[in-house]
């Protein structure tokens, strides 16, 4: 069995993944997608753990949160394109730079 | 299911489409407006009887219908701080409701609308209630959804739009960051029962795991609560959202994020509170500061009442940061006046744009010559917030100050005593356009607000005199709400007694 | 040019912080179930995949029906969310 080590260090590296894409990303669609791999990040840290919990058996608080947790990174996703939708309607663009009419 | 004013709140919430669509057909308007004041007062009603269950039995637990219990089970953990909360809630709910009525007419999808902010008002209720992890997250969600929808809502401007999407790209991921941080203590605990978390992890300084979780934790609740590297979300929301919305934002959800923030801390980071004490003074100092220096500089009304929400977000998280109990009392009292204070600001704001059509503080210009009422009301929300002695912003900050001299931070309440003489001069600024200069063209064509507007603004003009002319009882509601948030033993013993 | 460099660096940190973090968690276990209660025996599903999802479905409405309930609300809110903003706005006379 792989030790859950690999498993945690997945996790984060995802996590940084999705700040880098959050980050340095353009295009509005695959901002929401870094949302995504931020959410799915700690989705793979809870599975990881809930399977080792103990040999043989799986831990099913892990599961359960991750299953509801799916729905909401849904809905944010949903709520988001949306969003970009509007955007894309007002600018004709996806990048978000012609986007900063706003002081950041 | 919940407790009753969560669930006439949430049934609330669920009904409103209904009533929006028996609307729809018979043509009467603004009907949704007085059901979701209905529902709020409804709400308050049931919070009163919940909150004399609360001061009989110090703690109220609510589990499932099933006999499945926690720690493994979910539940909701209600004690005098969560009450306290709530009532702040649905107070600034319903006056916002009540301003929206009128504000809002002009605007179509008020079914929605109105369901939204009850949403809104529900999950906040639902976080501060909530006695495990993954329901504060669920109540959370609830929450940040409805609100970004809120933002967004005139969705015809660019601007709304534009303040939307970068909300709900920052503050989804702070809620990523939160779920990362919860499973690492589910990994580490087995649990994610505020309670089983809090004993099993009250001996464990020398765990490198649970600095890094630390830090996820105050990050992930740090962006709702605007903390200064992550505040950038806030000034476009709060100036893109329709007022009564900014007004719910500014007033209620910043300094909710900050709450949790403090619970969580208190009650999980135990073992590590001289670090979490220390990152946030400082983060708060830099937050006070970044607020008060951008604030000067604005020329935008709503935009410089949102850097002035940054900068007071950074005057609470001191107070948190003391971690003593007249800290936490004091900022628990900044936070009720900050509420009654920015949201009679940005109510009085809302007024001026609706009748103006501009934000611009060099159009408004003497504005105080034909909208007199509103502008009395704006001229002592200023005075308040600026922390002159005879209302209430001066007790809550003096508070903050003496907490933190008492307990040896006394550079950081220098630097606060200094941010406070600071953010004088951009109130008087306001004061001065709005009352002394003389009329522009854009002002003198303003006509009075209607009535229904300026009821809940004059409301909130009176609660801040009020409680500026009486604040003891309201000092004392903060210390209870203080002394039930530090009393974490008995906070442990309400679920794990019968183990 | 100048926008190359700074993708450059960006990269460069990431991929930094991606190897840094690597090791620390390679080297440095986490405290897996270190504090876990022993008083508090986990309610444990076997690891087979013809029952895993009853029996995880089982635990869900048994005890967290309350974050489920909840969460039917939060769907709830997500689509007149969506319904806010996807409106069509009629024309003003």
């Amino acid at each position: 069995m792989i030790s859950l080590s690999y498993y945690i260090a997945c996790a984060v590296v995802l996590y940084i993944i999705g700040l880098y894409c959050l980050a340095s990303k353009r295009n509005m669609i695959k901002l929401v997608m870094g949302l995504e791999i931020l959410v799915n990040a700690a989705h793979v840290s809870f599975i990881a753990f809930s399977a080792y919990r103990s040999v043989g058996y799986i831990d099913p608080l892990g599961h359960s949160v991750v299953i509801m947790s799916i729905s909401f990174a849904g809905c944010v996703t949903a709520l988001g394109l949306v969003i970009v939708t509007y955007a894309y309607k007002h600018y004709k663009t996806l990048d978000v730079r012609k986007l900063r009419r706003l002081k950041w | 299911m919940f407790t009753p004013p969560l669930n006439a709140l949430l049934v609330f919430m669920v009904g409103t489409p209904a009533i929006g669509w028996v609307i729809h057909k018979k043509g009467y308007p603004k009907v949704q407006g007085i059901y979701a004041s209905a529902g709020l007062l409804v709400a308050a009603y049931f919070l009163y009887g919940l909150s004399r269950e609360v001061s009989e039995k110090g703690i109220v637990l609510i589990t499932g219908p099933l006999p499945f219990n926690p720690p493994l089970g979910a539940c909701l953990q209600i004690d005098v701080f969560s009450i306290f909360m709530t009532m702040l809630y649905i107070l600034i709910g319903l006056f916002t409701t009540v301003y929206s009525i009128k504000f809002m007419e002009r605007d179509s999808g008020l079914t929605e609308y109105y369901t939204l902010m009850l949403g809104m008002v529900a999950g906040m209720t639902g976080v501060v209630f909530a006695g495990d992890f993954f329901t504060l997250f669920v109540f959370w969600e609830l929450m940040c959804l409805t609100s970004y929808a809120l933002v967004a809502f005139r969705k015809q401007k660019w601007e709304s739009i534009e303040a939307g999407f970068k909300y709900l790209i920052m503050s989804a991921a702070g809620s990523a960051t939160i779920l990362l941080a919860m499973s690492f203590l589910y990994g580490m605990t087995g649990t994610l029962n505020f309670a089983a978390l809090a004993s099993r992890l009250a001996n464990t300084s020398s765990e490198g795991w649970l600095y890094i979780t630390l830090a996820l934790v105050i990050v992930g609740f740090g962006i709702k609560a605007a903390i200064v590297p992550f505040h950038t979300w806030l000034p476009d929301a709060h100036s893109a959202a329709p007022s009564p919305v900014s007004a719910m934002l500014s007033g209620v959800m910043v300094p909710t994020g900050a709450c949790v923030l403090i619970r969580i801390l208190l009650l999980v980071f135990s073992s590590a509170q001289p670090a979490w004490q220390m990152t946030l003074a400082i983060f708060a100092v830099f937050t006070m500061f970044g607020g008060n220096l951008m604030a000067l500089l604005q020329n935008d009304l709503k935009r410089l009442l949102a850097f002035s929400t940054i900068a007071h977000m950074g005057y609470i998280v001191f107070g948190f940061a003391i971690a003593s109990p007249e800290g936490l009392a004091a900022s628990l009292f900044h936070i009720v006046n900050h509420a009654v204070m920015k949201s009679l600001l940005f109510l009085c704001a809302g007024a001026f744009i609706r009748q103006t059509k501009t934000r611009d503080l060099r159009k408004l210009r003497g504005i105080g010559k034909t909208m007199p009422m509103t502008s009395a009301a704006f001229t002592i929300g200023t005075i308040a917030i600026a922390a002159f002695p005879p209302l209430n912003g001066f007790w809550s900050e003096m508070m903050i100050i003496t907490a933190g001299v008492r307990a040896e931070m006394i550079i950081f309440s220098a630097l606060m005593l200094a941010n406070m003489a600071l953010s004088v001069v951009y109130y008087f600024r306001l004061i001065r356009i709005i009352i002394l200069e003389r009329p522009t063209k854009v002002s003198k064509k303003a006509t009075k607000a209607p009535v229904s507007m300026l009821i809940p603004i004059l409301v909130l003009a009176f609660l801040c005199i009020f409680i500026g002319a009486y604040p003891v009882p309201y000092i004392d509601a903060s210390s209870k709400a203080a002394e039930a948030m530090l009393n974490i033993g008995a906070y442990i013993d309400a679920v794990l007694r019968g183990l | 040019m100048e926008v190359a460099r700074i993708r450059l660096a960006v990269l460069t940190t990431v991929i930094l912080a991606i190897l840094i973090f690597w090791m620390l968690i390679v080297e440095y276990d986490f405290p897996a179930f270190k504090y876990v209660d022993p008083n508090q025996p986990p309610e444990l599903v076997e690891n087979d995949t013809s029952t895993i999802g009853q029996e995880v479905s089982r635990f869900l409405w048994e005890y967290r029906v309350i974050d489920l309930i909840a969460q039917a609300f939060v769907l709830f809110a997500a689509a007149a969310c969506c319904m806010a903003l996807l409106r069509i706005e009629e024309r003003k006379r």
